[in-house]
């Protein structure tokens, strides 16, 4: 119910740059997932939103109002903290209660909903201990269920699922996409985990030492990506990516020789394919190498090369053997070749 | 193996109960032989041969109830001493909340300043003092010895409770505010729960403070209208009778008792409140 912009944010403590430069439109109804290492500003640009943190620059508008003078209290978002937060002195139902209690909610409402968000998160029979006599994984879950007992205009996530096991997760993942489309609130998530960003999100927002790096779809983060942070960051194994030199079409690095790439790219480049779109060839390949490792994981076989003093991920069939240090070669899919300039990691189009 | 293991363990747990035995007992024993002073006549103690089998005697106990306004002066300490330690509470629990949680300029500065006044000699201020509470007309007044031992007392309340806050984590409050909570509910449903055994342990030694100030509470009161247990003790040391022993040690023991009661009703918290700072989580 409310789209957010964030318009040239930044903020700074002193020296120490939490977050440099974001612009972000999110749309009313969008649910959009950050990503990107530790450290990297999410929490900070998240809290900016919840109005825990003033910008030391720029403008936060939620439908066309700027927010940056507005209390915390007066922007009704409903946050899931990082650590939780929970109320210790309340029981569990206590703690999901606060909300409704402040926001005057009436009172005949409260164990009704109380009792729907329990169960979203299958906590109904933990309702009555204190947080300190639950796991983190319910701990978590409690604080999940405080966040969305009501309907606030923004969601605000910070990996609000990274303490469950993976079913559970998968079950809660589930949960939460229900209760956003259901609802129709704005989200902002926070995650490290990319199935949780692919499978989530309306838009995934990539981010790196306080700065966006891209903005996109999941396919677009994926099959696009904008520079080699994002190429290195997305995919599991994420993309290979080899350094070397362009010269009127032929890409050349020790090992490496591909043929036939736009001769617009001359110059220092690094080339880069994801291991799905490399086919163990007989030789001839793009590729030649010696095996470094195998790893057969049932559904496919893990691959190693390594050329020269690089190491290439390959995912191949999965009835692939091979021995250690035995001659391997592979081949490119030549329409998933990405071309990167290596000084500045910027994609070549 | 075993059960070599199992006997040491049990040989280890002796010897634990008995060196807090012989520490209790060690704490006790004063405690006991006053109690036991108090409970026999007065003869009897200033007697230089050693007495095995003592005699029991009330002498004391009639004479500080009887001959002396004892309960009034029983009622004088508490009520100066609780009325003194609510007026800390009300007055250090929203200092130390602005000097944990808000940032300006000189805070730190400011809550130093507070603790140092601690540092001061007491008898630096006792006549500035005297003079300000007679021209308020305070003098010889419980209104007096409240508004002294809260403001003895108030630097380091104000700064024990200000480590429990700052003990509590930031998000907690954040939660607070974007659950639409504002500062005053905070403080009241978030915060004060949290802190609750640091409260209770300013507390407790703020009362142990009060019941053993002399010098101001002597300043203060001149008649018995002001007069508390710790400057009633006093009484018995001087005069025609000389030293009344007996009576001494049975008012000292009376003034002991409350706090001790206080202390082990409330032990629970007490002991997770001096050790709740040290530890985090
Ligand atoms: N109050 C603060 N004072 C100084 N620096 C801070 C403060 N809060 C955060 N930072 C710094 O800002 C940067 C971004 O922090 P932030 O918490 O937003 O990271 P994050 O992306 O959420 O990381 P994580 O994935 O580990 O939670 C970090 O380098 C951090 O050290
Ligand atoms: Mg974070």
């Amino acid at each position: 119910m409310a789209r957010i912009q964030l318009n040239n944010i930044q903020k700074r403590w002193g020296a120490i740059w939490g977050v440099r430069d974001v612009n972000l439109d999110i749309a009313d109804e969008e649910f959009v997932v950050f990503l990107g290492p530790s450290g990297c500003g999410k929490t900070t640009t998240m809290r900016m939103i919840a109005g825990l943190e003033e910008p030391s620059e720029g403008e936060i508008v939620m439908d066309s109002e700027v927010m940056n003078e507005i209390d915390a209290r007066d922007r009704d978002v409903a946050m899931v903290f990082q650590g939780y937060a929970l109320y210790p002195n309340m029981t569990i139902y206590e703690n999901i209660r606060f909300p409704l209690r402040m926001r005057g909610v009436p009172k005949e409402q409260h164990d009704t909903l109380i009792k729907r968000a329990a169960g979203l998160v299958e906590l109904t029979d933990y309702l009555d201990r204190k947080p300190s006599a639950l796991s983190g994984g319910q701990r978590q879950r409690a604080a999940l269920a405080r966040a969305i007992v009501r309907q606030p205009h923004v969601f605000l996530m910070d990996e609000p699922l990274s303490n469950l096991d993976a079913k559970l997760r998968q079950h809660m993942r589930v949960q939460i996409k229900h209760i956003q489309r259901e609802l129709k609130i704005t989200t902002v998530y926070v995650t490290h985990d990319q199935i949780e960003a692919m499978t989530l999100a309306d838009r995934i927002v990539i981010m790196d030492k306080g700065a966006i790096q891209q903005i996109g779809t999941p396919d677009e983060i994926y099959n696009d990506p904008a520079n080699t942070f994002v190429a290195n960051f997305i995919g599991a194994p994420p993309m290979n990516l080899i350094a070397g030199v362009m010269e009127q079409g032929t890409f050349t690095a020790p090992g490496v020789r591909v043929d036939g790439l736009p001769a617009k790219h001359d110059g220092k480049v690094t080339l880069g394919v994801r291991p799905e779109d490399c086919t163990v060839t007989a030789d001839g390949g793009h590729l030649s190498g010696s095996v470094y490792g195998v790893e057969p994981t049932g559904d496919m076989t893990y691959l190693t090369i390594k050329v020269g003093d690089k190491l290439i991920e390959v995912k191949a069939h999965r009835d692939y053997r091979a021995d250690l240090n035995s001659d391997a070669s592979v081949g490119f899919d030549p329409k998933r070749i990405y071309i990167f300039d290596t000084a500045s990691g910027q994609r070549l189009r | 193996m075993a059960s070599a293991r199992k006997r040491s363990r049990g040989e280890s747990l002796a010897l634990r109960y008995a060196i807090l035995g012989a520490w209790a007992l060690f704490c006790l024993v004063p405690v006991l032989w006053f109690l036991s002073i108090g409970l026999r006549p007065r003869i009897e103690i200033i007697t230089p041969q050693p007495i095995y089998f003592p005699t029991f005697s009330l002498d004391a106990w009639h004479m500080i109830w009887e001959d002396w306004p004892m309960g009034k002066y029983l009622r004088n300490s508490v009520l100066a001493i609780i009325g003194s330690v609510i007026i800390d509470l009300i007055l250090a629990i929203p200092a130390a909340y602005s000097l944990s949680r808000f940032e300006y300029k000189g805070r730190d500065d400011i809550g130093f300043y507070i603790l140092s006044t601690r540092m001061m000699a007491p008898a630096i201020v006792a006549v500035p003092i005297f003079f300000l509470f007679r021209n308020f007309g305070l003098l010889d007044t419980i209104w007096a010895l409240m508004l002294i031992y809260a403001a003895i007392n108030l630097s380091f309340v104000t700064w024990i409770i200000r480590s429990y806050m700052l003990d509590i984590p930031k998000e907690l409050e954040d939660a607070a505010k974007t659950d639409g909570a504002g500062e005053l509910r905070i403080l009241w449903e978030i915060i004060i729960p949290a802190i609750l055994p640091g409260i209770i342990t300013a507390s407790v030694i703020a009362m142990i403070f009060a019941i053993n100030e002399f010098l101001f509470t002597l300043l203060i009161a001149s008649t018995p209208d002001a007069y508390t247990m710790s400057v009633a003790l006093a009484n018995f040391t001087g005069g025609s009778d000389g030293v009344i022993y007996n009576a001494i040690a049975l008012v000292a023991f009376l003034a002991f008792l409350p706090v001790f009661l206080v202390v082990v009703l409330i032990q629970k918290h007490l002991s997770r409140g001096l050790t709740m700072g040290a530890v985090k989580g």
